[in-house]
Formats: C-alpha cells, structure tokens, sequence
C-alpha cells in the first residue's frame, strides 16, 4: 500500500516538474469570463477585444497620462467644412490586409454601409452620415453622404452638424472591412480563414466557449508589437482566473470582477509596476423612479442622496479603488465639471429634512432592486451598505433580489422603485450618458427613472448639435447642475479604477482609454 | 430476453419525450424577452421586436415545441442565445471533455473503491478497515464542491504540481477527476466490502476453504467472481451519473463540458443551449440505466435462464 | 442518485408495521430502542436537535445580528470578538452561520415533508386506481427519475428563479417520485392482503380503505424515506446555492455561505469551513439517523 501511495506522489510530482516549462516568448496568456459570441463588430456591442486587434479604424482614441487624445490611425489628413457638415479624409497609404489585398477609400464605404445594411448593432454613428436611413431602411444601396475620390481620398458629409464626429470614428463599431474579401467570405465573424482585417493580429483559432488564438500579422502597416502570440481562455469563474494567474498559467488578469479586500491582500502586494489600473470610464450611481409615492418628492430624494456616505463605500468595499463623481458626466469625458459640488454627505440634515417635510421615522419605503445574477459580490455590499445608511435616516430600504431578465423587464417597465448600476461609457461624448436617461421620455422610462420636466428634456436632447465646444460644454455642465443639485435625478456615486495583474513575465501594459476590458495586445511589454 | 429489451428501449424513448416536452415547457413559461436580455445594456425596442420575430418567438408555444423537435431531429438544436455560436459546435466540444473527465473519474473510483472495499473485507474489523470504513463514508457525505475546492488548494495552490484548470494536457484532468470520483469511490468500496462478505459467508467458499485453499485464494478465485455482479451494475449506472454530475467539478476547475455549459446557459438565459444540454444530460443517465439493464441480464445466471 | 441511497429506499419499502411497532409501541418506545440498540443513530439524533434548537435560538446566542456590518473589520481571522471570523462584509461568521442553520434545516425539512405528502398520494392512488391513473403517475415518475436529480432541480429553478419558496418546491419536485414509487408498491402489496379484502367485502368505501389501512400501513416506510430525502435535500440546496442558483441574498443559507466565501478561500478560508462543516456534520447525522431507524425497523435485522 505504501508503495502505491508512494508511486502515485511520484508520478504526480514529474507531472509537477513538467508542468513548470516556461511559456515561449512572446506569448501572452490571458482568460475573460465570457467568450465572444462574434468576430463581427457589425453584430456586437460587447465582444470588442478581436475588433481592437484584427481590424483598424480611421483614427484610434489614446490614453495620455489621466486623459485621452485621438490620433490618426488609417486617415493621415483631413478637413472639415465651414458648416461642420463635411469632412475630407486622406487614406494611409500602402495599407493591406492581412490576405494582401489593398485597403482603399471604397472598402471604408462598404463598411459603413455593411454596417448600416445589416442595421443590426453599432448604427448609431454610422447613422450621422446623410442618406444613411435610406441605406437602413433598404430603399437606397450605396450611402449619399459617402463619396470616394479615389483610392485614398473620401469625402463625409453629415445630416447634422457634430463636434464629435471624429471621436466617434474611433469606436470599434467603425472597423474597417475589405470589401472584394468579404465577397467570397460568408462566415465572416464566425470562423478564423474569412475574418480578416488589417490590424496588427490575425486570428488563427476559436473553439467556441474554451479559447481563440492571435498570431502577429506580419503584413501590418504599423510598428511590431512584442506580443507575437494572444491566447485568451475562457473561464467563467473570477475565483479560478485568480487561482490560475497565482499557479502560473496566465500571464494578464483582469481584477475587477475580484473583491477588492482579496485585491488589497494578494494582489497590491506585489512588486511595484506587477498592478496597472486606469478609472473605468462611467459611473455607479443609485436611480430614483419619479413615479414612486415617495420618490416622487424631491425632498425624499435629496435626503437620500444626503443619508449616503460615497465615501465610506469607496473606503470599506472598494478599498479606495475608486473615484469619486459626483454628477452624470463622468471624469475623463469631454465637459465633465469638477468643480460640480453636488450634494454632500450630511446624514443630520437629511433627518432634518424629512422631519420638516413631514414624514414620520419609517414611514418611507421603496424597494431597492438588485440583480441576482450579477457575479460582483461588491455590488452586492454596496447594497446592503446603502439599505444600513439609509436605515439610520429612517428611510426603508428593502433590498430584493431578481433574476437578471426579470430585473432588466422590470427596469425597462418604468415600475422599478430604485436601483444601483453603472453605466460604462462607449465613447468620449457627454450625449452618451445624458440623452441616454434624460434626453428623451422614453429613455428616462426604460431606465425607470421617468424623469418629467419637459423643458430640460428638450434642452437634453437639443445639446447635441451644439457646434462649438465651449457652448456645447457650458450648457452641458448647466443642464447637469440643475439635475443634480435643484431636482437630484439620481444619486451619483464613484467609478471604480479597473485593475488588472501582469505576471512576471511582463513588464508594462496600457490599457484602453476608457477603462475596458478590451485591450490592445500590442499594449503589452515583456520584460 | 429480446422482448424485454424491446420494451425497455420503448420506454425510454416515451421518457425521453416526456423530458423533452417537460424541459420546453418549463423553459418557456418564465416571463421576460430572452432577446431583451441576450441584447442587454444597449437595445432598443425595434431591434428587440425584430429579432424575436425572427427567431419565430412570437408564434404560439405549440407552433414552436413542433419547429424545434423536427429541427433537433435533424440535427440542428438552434443557436445559443448567450453565446452566439450553433448549439450543437459548443456541445460537441464539451461533450468530449465532459466523456474524457467522467471515464477518468469512473476509472478512479472504481480502482480505489474496489481496492480499498477488497483490503476492508480482507482485515476485516480491524483498524485498518474501520479507517477507511471511515474514510469512504466521509467521501460520501463530503459534498463534492468541498472535495473539489480542497484538492485544487493544496495541489494546484500550494503544491503547484498540477494545474488549477486546463484541458490541454492530461495533467488538467488529474484534480478534477478526483473530485469527481470520490464520491463514487466510497460507495464502490463500502459495497465491495459488504458484498464480499456476504458471499465469504456462503456455503460453498466453506467448501473451497475444505478443499485447501487459502484465504486469499478464495477470495479471489471465488468469492470476488460472486460478488462482482452488483458492483459492476452499480459502476455503469454511476457512469451515467458522473456524466452529468460533472456540473459542479466543471464548474470549480472550470473546464469547458456540458456541466459547465448548462450553469452558463441558465446564467445567461440561454434557452435552446440549456434545452439542448439538458436533453443529453437525461439522454446520457437513459442510455446508461438501459447499458446497466443488459449488463445485469448477460451477467446474472438466474436471469440468463428464466428466459 | 447514490446507489446506496437507492439500496436504503429499497430496503426501506420493505418495512411492515404489523410486524415491526404494533398498536403498543409508540416513538418513543422506539426511540428507546434505538438508543439500546444503535448509538451512533442516538448521537445523530441528539446532534440534530442541538442544531434545530441552536437555530430557533440563533438571536439569544449570539450579540450581533444577522445583517449588522461593518466594513473596518472585513474579513477578520477567527477571534474572541468573533468565535469564527467575520465575512467580506464584517458580518459575523457563527451568527451567519445560525441564522443559516434556520434556512438549511428548513430546506432539509419542509422539501422533504412536502414531497412525503405529495408523493404518497400520488403512490396510494397510482397503487389503489390501477389503470389509467396508475400509468400517468408512474411515467411521470420515471420521466423525473430519469433526470439526474441535480440537473432536474436546476432546470426548475430557472423556470421559477430563485428565492426559498422556488427552492421548496423544486426540491419537492425533485423528490416526490421515489416515494410515489414505494408507496405504489406497498399499497399494491397490501391491497391484495386479506384485511383490506375483508374490509372491502364488508362494504367500506375505497377512501377510508386507503385512509385507515393502507397509509397507516407505509408509516414506518415514510418515517425514513422522511429522513433520507432530509440530507439530499440539504446537499441539492447547498449545490444550487453554490452555483448561484438557489437562495438569494441578503438571505442566507449554507449552501449560499460557501458560494460567496469560495472567491475568499485562500485569504479567509473560515468563510467556506464552518458552514462546510456543518453541512457535512447534518447531512451524516442524518444519515445515520435514516440508517438508524432502518435497522430498528427492519425485521430481518431484529433477527439478527
């Protein structure tokens, strides 16, 4: 019997040693928690990391220090008109893709209007360009707006006016596609061989739900990037993906998914530089539904926002991992305000409040709404803290707990009382956040916020074709001041820094701008 | 015998229907657009209508359970909702893992169960018996996400011999095959200990103990030939069972098989992957009480001869 | 399901009240019993009623209260403040894992009581019916036999969601099959009996035949079917719940204990010992207790 237990250890131990063999180099070994459902850009709104990697845009959005700037990526020139309705763009020249055929003007018409075609996901840019509900609703197959005056010069015009237009051609929904391969590749997106694109990677393999491979692209027009080999695992537990990234097997983990106390213990004592964080772009807030008995008085609302203490959510649970907002447009984004006060803590003055308002201790209550199936057991905390603060005021806060569809058709009913989430910016436009709750009725009720004063509404949504910058910021950073300080639509919280660990083999990562899980592989430096 | 057989096949097909019909009903009467929450964050309504339209999710129930049964018959068991793939690509991969996992685990239990059963009758109510009495008993009420979790601590965690997940290699299968099979290791052994000394004490291992041989000899030549019978049909309804048991040991070693698939499918309300799994789970346990059933036919004299 | 849980459910149908308890031996004559006879059964059963009165008496034993956080002291080792440690959110770990002992001995118990009920009903009407009744019931039984009870439950659970109520019920689901079957039989068996025959010459109707005879006669059987599904029921619970699928926060149960205290293993693992612990002490309790009963009950043991 000895024997065998000790011939068992023997085995297991060469299994051991074995095992220990260094990763090649140049090899990067990462894991998401959700596999990509396509390669298609045309057809996702959350799969972006095969996009970023295998395919180019026009411009590119960079972190520089705490903000971003855009740089030119296949446009090498342009102008704009007087109007702001037209812009003139001069392609890179001697752009292939990764099959050898030529990147030119008519491949980014084709997939503006693919994009537009298919009308699937991703439109809303694409959308700005005139002609383009035409070419969406099928009455019009090439887009009126989009006119190629040869292989590397276009000409844009919008229906409408937007200072950021070119910001927004650097959201991986404006990808570029070759035109004559598509052509012969109908399973593009969904299979390795007829998903190419120009960018530094070519995908090489994807088994469905374990893991898909990226090789450097040796005809890429740009500088070579040092990670020559992207294998990304799917593993859809956060606890394993820690186990993994401790015993060796990956190389990069994203830790947001992870409880910042297990962070703060295992993770930010490792050696300097071995953890890389950047604010995720967006913002946590509590929503208030208008429509609530009590919520409906701006009274009740202020002495929430009054009764919770941000500040010891971003100490206790999220260990200082977090920013403080105290708005709707977050920081990092054109017209964010920092000089916002907002509305303070002040726990006394919330009781005051209530008590001048007339009502008695207990007697308001609501129901705060989370969603089960969320895998971040912060938020779940978050909740408990934010029922506990407003307890001590008074206010009753009984914390439900739904299925997440059954949350989402909750919420989208108008009927959800109140309810914390965060809402992640897609790109850098303050439109993005705030004609999304309060620019539109219809929004505000899929959000259950049903926020009412149709005058700020109207003011919302006219924002955006504001032209001039420091116009379109003035009324901006007005129209927020006045919902957060005179009708506190919600209570704004933090945005939590997105952290990820580099094993040892690395030396340096930026991640992306706006703090996505996304990356670009070439962002990465071994040691 | 064949007669028997015949029924036995009819009545596991009803079953399978009935789990079909069973499954698709109750995945279908939960509220909430499963477009809306495969769009997520970002949708709007006129995409959400289009789609479900689209995917035929307006149509009456009973229009639907029809296009989907002539559909699966046909091979084609829809598209994942959650993970966007054909759901029969992502059950082909997990199915290889969840097989190779689930003869691993079988192999583990039933070479330490039988051993460890064996050893037990054989030092019969001494202490090295009760010991591991003791210990397969524990195996058998340690609930297995405890085994699991254990066993990746100390032999991926601390010890770094083998990997916490992976499928690539062997080694990965090592810890989660174990985990699996524990159980079902405990209750190899506690029956081959039970079993053989019930035989040991029938007449006729007496009259070869007359003849001159040995303990041992008898044990093997004789007793262990006796009692195998229900300890093998135990072990091939115990396959079945792994097979579908792996849902928490694929989910803790996260390896990509059909367990794991399922938790992700009822995750992301994913309805024609959690259908499609659900059906080869159910399939698998069918087509392995079925196995046990002829197993138990060819191996049993009595059964043999009555008819 | 375990093959020996299989063999037990066997051998419990197996059980005869006219042989085993007449009219004179009440519990707690058996329980005597089983105290002469069967210690570790004993010990079980004094195991299980020291957790079920430590979970009613949860508020009494402990200073803190079930929700009370406190976010300075996260994950705090084992002390004297707190016996076990405190959670990711400062709570305390033993008076979660009282008040948890509430919910999982409430899922061990109410689930199984629920799918005794509805199980021998459905048996004794399946057993006594015969014909079309009879088929409909044992196809139903087999189509949720046939689904590996872990698999079943959670296929269910998604249709109705989380929360205990759904967990109540999904367990009962899952379980009323196996009990249906042996009651189906016992009844089978004692219909042809010559009391119940005599019964039926004398003119009673089929109702209190089933009612006064045939039920009373599957008690002993019920007893430890009873007390078997108990820790099935606990551990099905504890799995869903450590998938995610079962109870729901802010409530808690063990099974839940250990899903949000496995991301903490290795920084706090007293979060996914004590409640593991104490899921494995009740579910062998009472198994042993099953076991136990098992042995007093069952003739052939008594012989020996």
């Amino acid at each position: 019997m000895k024997r065998i237990i000790a011939l068992m250890l023997t085995v297991l131990m060469l299994g051991g040693f074995a095992l220990a063999e260094d990763a090649a180099p140049g090899l990067l070994r990462t894991a998401v928690l959700y596999d990509i459902s396509t390669m298609d850009v045309a057809k996702t709104t959350d799969d972006y990391l095969i996009p970023l990697n295998v395919f180019d845009r026009l411009f590119e959005t960079r972190p520089t220090g705490d903000a971003s700037e855009l740089v030119n990526s296949l446009v090498t020139d342009y102008t704009v008109s007087e109007d702001g309705l037209s812009y003139t763009f001069t392609l890179r020249e001697g752009v292939v893709f990764s099959n050898g055929s030529p990147l030119t003007a008519s491949d980014v018409q084709f997939s503006f209007e693919r994009l537009l075609m298919l009308a699937q996901q991703n439109t809303e840019i694409a959308e700005e360009i005139a002609g383009a509900d035409k070419v969406m609703g099928g009455e019009a197959e090439s887009l009126e707006g989009f006119s190629v005056l040869d292989d590397t010069h276009f000409r844009v015009t919008l229906s409408a006016p937007n200072a950021g237009f070119l910001a927004e051609l650097s959201a991986p929904a404006m990808s570029i596609v070759d035109a004559e391969t598509m052509a012969k590749a109908p399973k593009f997106g969904e299979i390795p061989a007829d998903t190419i694109g120009s960018g530094p990677y070519i995908v090489t393999e994807w088994v469905a739900n374990d893991h898909y491979t990226l090789v450097y692209n040796d005809k890429y027009w740009g500088p070579e990037p040092e990670v020559k080999k992207l294998v990304v695992r799917v593993i859809p537990d956060a606890t394993t993906q820690d186990l993994m990234f401790k015993n060796g097997e990956l190389d990069m983990i994203d830790l947001s998914t992870l409880d910042s106390a297990i962070v703060a213990s295992s993770y930010k004592t490792l050696p300097e530089g071995r953890v890389v964080s950047t604010p995720k772009v967006g913002l946590n807030y509590l929503l208030m539904n208008e429509n609530n008995e009590f919520l409906k008085d701006v009274r009740v609302r202020r002495a929430i926002a009054m009764a919770i203490d941000v500040d010891q959510i971003i100490q206790g649970i999220y260990m200082g991992d977090a920013v403080r907002e105290k708005g709707i447009i977050p920081t990092g984004i054109q017209a964010h305000n920092d000089a916002l006060e907002g509305i303070p803590f002040d726990p006394e003055g919330a009781k005051a409040l209530l008590k001048e308002a007339g009502y008695s201790d207990g007697q308001i209550h609501f129901e705060l709404s989370m969603d089960s199936s969320s895998s971040n057991s912060s938020l779940q905390l978050v909740y408990a803290v934010i029922s506990q603060q407003l307890a001590a005021v008074g206010i009753r806060a009984e914390i439900v707990s739904h299925e997440h569809s059954a949350w989402l058709a909750l919420r989208n009913s108008g009927e959800m009382d109140a309810f914390v989430a965060r809402w992640g910016m897609d790109y850098n436009d303050p439109a993005n956040i705030m004609y999304t709750f309060f620019g539109n009725e219809n929004n505000s009720k899929a959000r259950s916020a049903n926020y009412a004063d149709k005058a700020i509404i109207a003011r919302v949504s006219a924002a955006r074709s504001i032209v001039d910058d420091a116009a379109r910021e003035a009324e901006y950073q007005a129209l927020e001041k006045h919902l957060i300080e005179e009708d506190v639509v919600w209570v704004p919280m933090f945005a939590e820094l997105h952290l990820w660990a580099l094993g040892e083999r690395l030396a340096a990562f930026t991640p992306h701008w706006a703090g996505w899980t996304d990356f670009y592989a070439a962002d990465f430096a071994f040691k | 015998m064949k007669r028997s057989l015949a029924h036995r096949l009819i009545q596991a097909l009803v079953v399978l229907t009935g789990v079909v019909l069973i499954t698709f009903v109750m995945l279908r009467i939960v509220p909430g657009n499963p477009i809306e929450t495969m769009m997520g964050e970002h949708a709007d309504g006129a995409t959400i209508q289009r789609m479900t339209a689209e995917m035929g999710l307006d149509q009456p129930l009973i229009n639907q359970f029809f296009r989907y049964i002539s559909s699966v018959v046909r091979g084609d068991f829809g598209t994942s909702y959650s993970l966007g793939r054909p759901v029969s690509e992502l059950m082909g991969n997990a199915f290889a893992n969840t097989l190779t996992l689930a003869l691993l685990a079988a192999l583990f239990a039933w070479i330490v169960g039988l051993g460890c059963g064996i050893f037990s009758a054989v030092n019969k109510n001494r202490l090295s018996d009760r010991l591991l009495m003791g210990t397969s008993l524990l195996g058998i009420s340690l609930p297995v996400f405890m085994a699991a979790m254990f066993l990746q601590y100390v032999f991926a965690y601390r010890l770094h011999w083998l990997p916490v997940s992976g499928t690539d290699s062997w080694k990965g299968f090592i810890l989660p095959a174990i985990a699996l099979g524990w159980n079902n290791a405990g209750q190899v052994a506690q029956m081959t200990r039970t079993t053989l000394l019930e035989t040991l004490q029938e007449d006729y291992i007496d009259t070869a103990r007359a003849k001159g041989q040995g303990t041992m000899g008898v044990l093997v030549f004789h007793a262990l030939r006796n009692a195998m019978l229900p300890v093998m049909t135990m072990m091939t309804i115990q396959l079945s069972g792994l097979l579908s048991g792996a849902v928490i040991t694929e989910t803790v070693f996260s390896i990509n098989g059909v367990g794991r698939l399922m938790v992700q499918a009822i995750s992301g309300r994913d309805i024609p992957l959690l259908q499609a799994t659900s059906l080869l789970a159910t399939g698998m346990v069918i087509l392995g009480s079925l196995l046990a059933d002829c197993l138990y036919a060819v191996l049993d004299p009595r059964i043999r001869r009555g008819d | 399901m375990p093959w020996n849980r299989r063999k037990r459910i066997e051998r419990a149908s197996d059980l005869r009240l006219e042989s085993q308890i007449g009219e004179e031996e009440r519990f707690g004559d058996l329980m005597r019993r089983m105290a002469r006879e069967n210690r570790t059964a004993m010990a079980s059963f004094v195991i299980i009623v020291l957790m079920a009165l430590a979970a009613i008496l949860a508020p009494l034993l402990t200073p803190y209260a079930e929700t009370d956080m406190d976010l300075l002291n996260r994950l705090a080792p084992p002390s004297a403040a707190h016996l076990l440690g405190t959670d990711e959110g400062g709570r305390d770990v033993l008076t979660r894992l009282l008040f948890g002992a509430r919910v999982s001995l409430l899922i061990g118990v109410v689930p199984a009581l629920l799918s005794l009920i509805l199980g021998a009903l459905m048996g004794v009407i399946a057993g006594y019916r015969g014909g079309m009744a009879d088929a409909i019931i044992m196809r139903v039984a087999d189509i949720t036999l046939a689904f590996p009870s872990m698999l079943l439950a959670m296929v269910i659970m998604y249709s109705l969601g989380g929360g205990i109520v759904n967990v109540f019920l999904t367990l009962t689901l899952v379980n009323w099959a196996n009990v249906a079957r042996v009651v189906r039989s016992e009844t089978l068996r004692i219909r042809s009996g010559a009391f119940v025959e005599a019964a039926r010459v004398i003119g009673v109707s089929r109702d209190r035949i089933m009612r006064r005879h045939i039920l009373p006669n599957c008690l002993p059987t019920l007893l430890v079917l009873f007390t078997l599904n108990i820790p099935t029921s606990i551990l099905t619970e504890s799995s869903l719940s450590f998938l995610g699928l079962g109870i729901q926060p802010p409530n808690a149960s063990w099974g839940l204990m250990i899903n949000t205290g496995r991301q903490y293993l290795y920084n706090a693992p007293w979060l996914c010992f004590a409640p593991g612990a104490a899921i494995m002490l009740i579910v062998l309790a009472f198994n042993f207790l099953g076991n136990g009963l098992l042995d007093v009950l069952d003739p052939r043991q008594k012989k020996q």
